[in-house]
């Protein structure tokens, strides 16, 4: 099978069908590093960071950073060189969105990320694309050969006289790499966990230089941008969050795949429109909007847009896009097993109440699934959460919190049940 | 300077500080402002990690972490409020969730940071049902260290240290989460100079010095301030007294000379201090060539008698002092005045030598040599030459360092000599030249300054009294150079005044004596030109 490409497409998978597009000359008789071009030989660096800037697009690794702002939080002048850092690292639960732009678009990353370099004036790029991907990472090196051997990158970028190198790394398999600073330790050859900050990357990133880590599908968007306009790119999305992204829905539907839709399509219309429904004709019971770590919503909640502005009044947000839909059969202490059982075992273990919050939850959870725990049990699960959340060096635990507290406040039921019949009450769920 | 406003109250401090380093600096950090920590640490790179000194700071929505957040001018932090309490118990009950709880079994038990904050912030219950992890008991991490993996709460001081201080790097943090252990690298133990100073900043029972361990309860031991006399550093500790024994040392924080550490060999020096070698008795050469312990004022008396002949027979210049660089500089004072009283000139200082590093060790293995040179003591070699001459019958010794692969390595050329008096804390191959033994106190049984290799006076107090007849060497000399009617002598010895009469000896000691140095040090006058 394989999700060869996106069921829906728009801009950024429009050509994602046809095999030449992975090719620089089936790229390039696409419009392809045309923007680019225009980028280094008609603007400013400044110019090219105000475009973006004005284009609202947000980072879409999960946190929605304006992509702009943060270009503009590099220092200028200096003589420390600038570096970037191409994020690739997909490995949230429920996230497939990014291999597929590598598989078939690498070509337009890497023009993203030549457009980033000139408008931060970088000299070098590192894209950390995680170990698993042996696929991508090949796309990415093929692009990067291509890319070589026609002069777009290295010493003299399409002609113009700019420097810019381009040097992929593969991971070894670490969730926390993904975190940008973690990623930049990795990078170094260090264990990878994440930097505490101050000192933020753009003053003290890789190997201590000025660096900005931007992810996968941002720097793909880029030269839709820089073609097109920041006032093109708006006719997609809502006010606040512009541009289209790629939902990838999984879980029990009955066409799970990759969809290219405006940022603020409704979320019951991706499941039940795009993602053809619930399989086997039954019922919703919740849905984890933007990967694992996002709280889940239960099947009432789901008439909601899929943008930050509308996701935060529902107490989740966006993350990746990564949609996990879950049917009436599904128990969810089982599922907040996997979910905690995945954070324990990826937390780096620098922070007390990540190292030892994670492997707490698992543990509580894991009883009440057995049917060996209480009511305060599920209270303390809360009170945890609630310590664990907003109190470490990076984002991991609050990720690892999210998802329990938004299955104890919609689902605390199952929990209830499992301590009241003291075994699980849903035979029809998923084995663990 | 940044204005800080902690608790409610103004203060003015360094740029470009932490809120823990500037209460640190200040002097208020667990001494008035309590802000609880395990992974900072003041002489190591900031981890950021355990997160228990988190503070409100005025400005911003979450609680900051007191280590990693930079003073801003104007900035205002609170440390006792609800919000910062709650924090700290939200993190001391995960780090107990997985602690064996074996308080009573852990020699850390009674200086244990885990302990004192958990009795402070923690809860009276576990709310944990689940078994807390098993791993490894009693690692053997090197020659000097037993580590127990279960009870380390992963502040990762010690693989910081191994990292920035000693530079060996033996240590790392492997696996994740709450599968993290410290461990060291394959093939490698801990095993450096400086290696013991894990186990200092270890918050808890993890790491225990091997030397220590089980010796005895913390809460039986009286830890007084005093110098280790290893080497030229005078590093400053506490040293752990109980039953009139030292057990051992640890480094008291000194920034000015050895910031927060120890080495192992100036560590383990305490054991000098009750060593079995110690010359316990005052002793005398008999008719028939032995040494036989005497009274102690028999022995002076006896001493005074050899020196009073020669002086008499073949006048003052034949006579040598030897001082020693483990003397004290009262100590050396007064030699100094005996032996110009008795009309000798001839006088050096014995010093032993050894290896140094660019960290704390120095090459001088005595704490006194640069007061020895500043009061006038030149090295003990041209004493050496002039004895291997024959120009030398009588000897005053204070140490045996004379002994030394410096000077004449064995004791067999000073066989010759018509009378040896040796002023000691140990015994040693010198006994056997010897005529009259008179057994002095150690560092930590009198109140002494001694000259650092910087020309720091730092000064030690009497925090155990000697089992058996001992005095200050000053002492001694000074009821030597009474029985010998010697001018300005009458045998009397108060130490404070000695100490106030050091800048008249030297200059360098203006305004410096036993008193106002106090616990830190004071550095002498920089010598003229």
């Amino acid at each position: 099978m394989g999700l060869k490409v996106p069921f829906v497409t728009s801009y950024l998978t429009e050509h994602f069908g046809d095999d030449d597009f992975t090719k620089l000359e089936g790229y390039r008789k696409r419009g392809g590093w045309e923007a680019a071009r225009k980028a280094l030989t008609t603007m400013t660096p400044d110019e090219v960071t105000e475009t973006v800037k004005a284009s609202g697009l947000q980072g879409r690794g999960g946190a929605g950073f304006p992509a702009g702002l943060k270009w503009s939080f590099m220092p200028k002048g200096g003589d420390k060189p600038r570096y970037i850092a191409c994020n690739a690292d997909e490995s949230e639960p429920g996230s497939f969105k990014d291999r597929i732009l590598l598989e078939r678009g690498a070509h337009q990353m890497l023009e993203g990320i030549l457009i980033g370099a000139w408008a931060m004036q970088a000299e070098k790029t590192f894209i950390y694309c995680r170990g698993e991907y042996a696929g991508p990472g090949a796309s990415i090196r093929r692009a990067l050969e291509e890319c070589y051997a026609a002069g777009i990158l290295g010493a003299n970028c399409l002609g113009t006289g700019f420097c810019h190198d381009v040097v992929l790394m593969l991971g070894a398999g670490a969730y926390i790499c993904g975190e940008e600073t973690g990623l930049l330790e990795s990078l170094e050859g260090k264990k990878g966990q994440p930097r505490k900050k101050p000192p933020f990357p753009a003053q003290h990133g890789a190997f201590g230089m000025p660096t900005t880590v931007n992810n996968v599908e941002t720097f793909s968007h880029v030269r839709h941008i820089l073609n097109h306009g920041p006032e093109w790119f708006k006719g997609f999305g809502t006010d606040k969050s512009p541009g289209t992204t790629i939902f990838g829905v999984s879980g029990h539907v009955a066409r799970p795949g990759l969809f290219e839709l405006p940022l603020g399509t409704r979320l019951d219309e991706i499941i039940f429109e795009h993602a053809g429904g619930v399989a086997n004709g039954r019922k919703l019971k919740g849905v984890i909007p933007g990967g694992m770590s996002m709280p889940i919503l239960p099947a009432g909640q789901i008439d909601v847009q899929m943008a930050n502005e509308f996701l935060r009044e529902r107490k989740t947000m966006l993350g990746t896009g990564g949609i996990i839909v879950m049917d009436e059969t599904t128990c969810m202490v089982r599922a907040s097993c996997v979910i905690t059982y995945f954070f324990r075992d990826e937390s780096c273990g620098q922070c007390t109440q990540c190292r030892e919050g994670t492997g707490w939850l698992h543990k509580i959870i894991t009883r009440i699934e057995r049917g060996a725990g209480s009511m305060e049990d599920i209270d303390i699960l809360a009170d945890i959460a609630g310590k664990m959340e907003g109190a470490t060096i990076c984002a991991f635990a609050d990720a690892a919190a999210w998802p329990v507290q938004g299955m104890l406040r919609h689902f605390r039921e199952d929990f209830e049940l499992h301590v009241k019949h003291g075994k699980c009450p849903f035979p029809e769920s998923f084995e663990l | 300077m940044a204005k800080l406003s902690v608790d409610g109250v103004d203060y003015e401090v360094a740029d470009g500080r932490t809120i823990l380093q500037a209460l640190d600096d200040l002097g208020l950090l667990m001494n008035g402002v309590d802000v609880p920590h395990y992974c900072w640490h003041p002489k190591l790179s900031v981890d950021g990690s355990c997160r228990l000194c988190q503070v409100e700071v005025e400005g911003f929505p979450k609680l900051q972490i007191g280590c990693n957040t930079p003073i801003k001018d104007g900035m205002v932090v609170r440390t006792k409020s609800e919000r910062v309490k709650k924090a700290r118990e939200g993190v001391m009950e995960l780090l107990l969730v997985n602690h064996p709880l074996d308080c009573p079994i852990c020699d850390q038990a009674g200086e244990c940071k885990l302990q004192d904050y958990a009795f402070e912030y923690g809860a009276t219950h576990a709310r944990t049902e689940e078994p807390r992890r098993a791993l490894k008991k009693r690692v053997d991490l090197g020659p000097t260290i037993t580590f127990d993996q279960e009870r380390c709460i992963l502040c990762r001081r010690c693989v910081r240290f191994c990292r920035e201080v000693s530079e060996t790097g033996e240590l790392g943090v492997f696996n994740r989460g709450d599968h993290s252990v410290v461990e060291t690298f394959p093939g490698t133990k801990v095993d450096n100079p400086y290696s013991m100073n894990i186990a200092d900043i270890c918050p808890v029972g993890a790491l225990t010095t091997k030397d220590f361990r089980f010796k005895i309860r913390v809460w039986f031991l009286e830890e007084p301030p005093g110098i280790c006399t290893g080497c030229a550093n005078g590093c400053n500790v506490f040293l752990g007294v109980a039953n009139n024994k030292v057990y051992r040392y640890v480094p008291r924080r000194n920034d000015a000379v050895n910031e927060t550490w120890i080495c192992d060999s100036g560590r383990m020096t305490y054991k000098q201090i009750g060593a079995a070698d110690r010359l316990e008795r005052a002793m005398l050469r008999s008719a028939q060539g032995t040494l036989e312990a005497t009274a102690y004022g028999q022995a002076i008396d006896e001493a005074a008698a050899r020196l009073r002949r020669l002086v008499q027979t073949k006048g003052p210049g034949v006579i040598a002092g030897v001082a020693s660089a483990f003397a004290s500089n009262e100590d050396l004072a007064i030699f100094r005045r005996f032996l110009a009283a008795l009309g000798t000139d001839l006088a050096g200082v014995a010093i032993p030598t050894g290896e140094a590093d660019d960290l704390l060790i120095k090459a001088e293995k005595a704490p006194n040599g640069e007061g020895a040179r500043l009061l006038g003591f030149a090295d003990a070699k041209g004493v050496a030459d002039r004895i291997r001459g024959g120009r030398v019958e009588g000897l005053v010794v204070l140490g045996h360092d004379l002994l030394g692969p410096g000077y004449f390595g064995s004791e067999q050329e000073l066989a010759k000599l018509d009378t040896v008096i040796v002023l000691d804390t140990h015994r040693s191959e010198l006994e056997r030249v010897s005529h009259v033994l008179l057994p002095v106190r150690h560092a930590a049984e009198k109140h002494a300054t001694y000259t650092n290799h910087a020309g720091r006076v730092q000064r030690s107090w009497p925090v155990i009294e000697p089992s058996f007849e001992a005095y200050a060497d000053g002492e001694v000399l000074s009821r030597l150079g009474a029985a010998l009617g010697l001018a300005g002598f009458d045998g009397k010895f108060e130490v404070g005044e000695v100490s106030r009469g050091l800048g008249k000896l030297a200059s360098a000691f203006r305004g410096i004596d036993l008193e106002s140095v106090g616990e830190q040090g004071l550095p002498v006058a920089m010598k003229a030109g």
